[in-house]
């Protein structure tokens, strides 16, 4: 899993741990959301909120708190949201290729089967796979018990997989 | 004896994500190797897993406006018609409801069998306006926690109850934002948002009912609202969240304590 981030030795302002998170957080709201512009709604949304609510923040663990916010901004916006169009990530501007993935189309086929995912479960597969938390971590951010963390992410990942074999599209996998 | 213990599903998950340790891993593989489909479901996993970290891994970079967004009151880009649109369907819909309710609920009342019907609308009410409000990340309320006392004066006026007041949530976490004044059953009612420190918030909306009955403590479930809802006396109250149960039902009971019975 990913290195959490290393103590600074002097505490930097909150505004500059904010800014330092940013891509981060970016990366974490596209992976909620259906659209760039969603994705730059819901972060805009998230770093208002963690600026207003600044002096609630106990002092520790400053990324879990953030991602808790957005993650709760998100599943609260999700029903008025309903029915808004995924947009592909290969629509989006001015992204580099990144590097290793042999199949663009296979991709973007995983990233639209993500629609079909209710957004908790989608938000924790998130966490886990693409923002490296462990499951317990996810527990405590979110206020749920381990357990409902493990089966919502089971949930998510067997419906994936469900929806990218029901399509009958031969799978390629690397070899790892 | 680890070999005894047998591999649980959170174990596959947590070889799949490397989360175990050699031993754990060895497991594993063991369990793998006499079981070619689960092996076949965990390489799927993993495939999918590195298919959505580099399908979002372009996403994690900084922008040139990046440092704007650090100042409270920034500018942002209007809102894309979609969002504004189904905001503005959702107001409407609690609006139509209360204008209904206001059409038809003064003769429905007097009807027995529709004795239910405010304990119907209140809930479905409750819900709307907490779908509606507690999305709003500007203008949640129509007047802030800073003027409580303007807040329950004015909104005590429109629902002709002389000392309203505004429930204080604090002990259980939960902040005032303010309230706003809405249709509930086709009256003026009064709704109060309150929000904990991780973002999450509560609505508890009072409305008038027209007869003079008293219910105990209903509940309301759909799509991970929960509401709570009792009507006592004249006044409706409906506590509505997407919380814990656990959670709105203190909260229920905390507002049950604190308004005039």
């Amino acid at each position: 899993m990913k290195a959490r981030e290393a103590q600074a030795p002097a505490p930097l302002s909150f505004e500059a741990q904010i800014l330092a998170l940013l891509p981060q957080l970016r990366r974490y709201s596209r992976s909620l959301t259906r659209s760039d512009t969603e994705s730059e709604d819901l972060l805009q949304d998230c770093i208002e909120k963690a600026l207003v609510n600044r002096t609630q923040w106990r002092g520790s663990n400053f990324k879990s708190w953030v991602y808790r916010i957005m993650t709760n901004l998100h599943l609260n916006a999700r029903r008025l949201n309903a029915r808004r169009p995924s947009v592909g990530i290969e629509d989006a501007e001015g992204l580099a290729a990144s590097p290793g993935v042999d199949d663009p189309l296979e991709r973007n086929r995983l990233v639209q089967a993500l629609e079909t995912l209710p957004k908790e479960a989608r938000a924790i597969l998130m966490l886990v796979v693409v923002e490296g938390y462990a499951y317990q971590e996810v527990a405590n951010m979110l206020e749920i018990p381990v357990g409902t963390v493990m089966s919502r992410l089971s949930r998510a990942r067997q419906a994936l997989r469900e929806k990218m074999r029901e399509e009958n599209v031969i799978q390629l996998r690397r070899p790892r | 004896m680890t070999e005894a213990r047998s591999v649980t599903e959170a174990d596959l998950h947590a070889y799949a994500d490397g989360f175990l340790d050699e031993a754990g891993r060895a497991r594993v593989e063991r369990f793998l190797a006499d079981n070619p489909e689960a092996a076949e479901m965990i390489a799927d996993w993993q495939a999918q897993s590195d298919e959505l970290r580099a399908a979002f891994a372009p996403y994690e970079k900084s922008k040139s406006f990046d440092i704007r967004l650090l100042s409270v009151g920034f500018a942002r880009p209007a809102a894309p018609p979609g969002r504004r649109f189904a905001l503005a369907a959702a107001a409407v819909l609690v609006f139509a409801l209360g204008a209904l309710g206001g059409h038809y609920g003064p003769r429905l009342f007097e009807r027995p069998e529709i004795r239910l019907a405010y304990t119907e609308v209140l809930p479905r009410e409750a819900r709307n306006a907490f779908l509606v409000y507690a999305n709003e990340v500007r203008h949640p309320v129509e007047v802030f926690a800073d003027e409580e006392t303007h807040l329950a004066n004015w909104l005590g006026k429109r629902l002709s109850i002389a000392d309203l007041k505004v429930p204080n949530l604090q002990p259980l976490g939960f902040k005032l934002v303010g309230g706003r004044l809405l249709p509930v059953g086709g009256k003026p009612g009064a709704m109060f948002m309150y929000e904990n420190q991780t973002g999450q918030r509560v609505t508890v909306l009072v409305g008038r009912n027209r007869e003079n009955r008293t219910t105990s403590f209903r509940f309301a479930s759909a799509n991970d609202v929960e509401t709570f809802y009792w009507i006592d006396g004249e006044l409706g109250y409906a506590v509505t969240g997407e919380i814990s149960r656990d959670m709105l039902q203190k909260i229920a009971e905390e507002c049950y304590r604190q308004f005039p019975s």
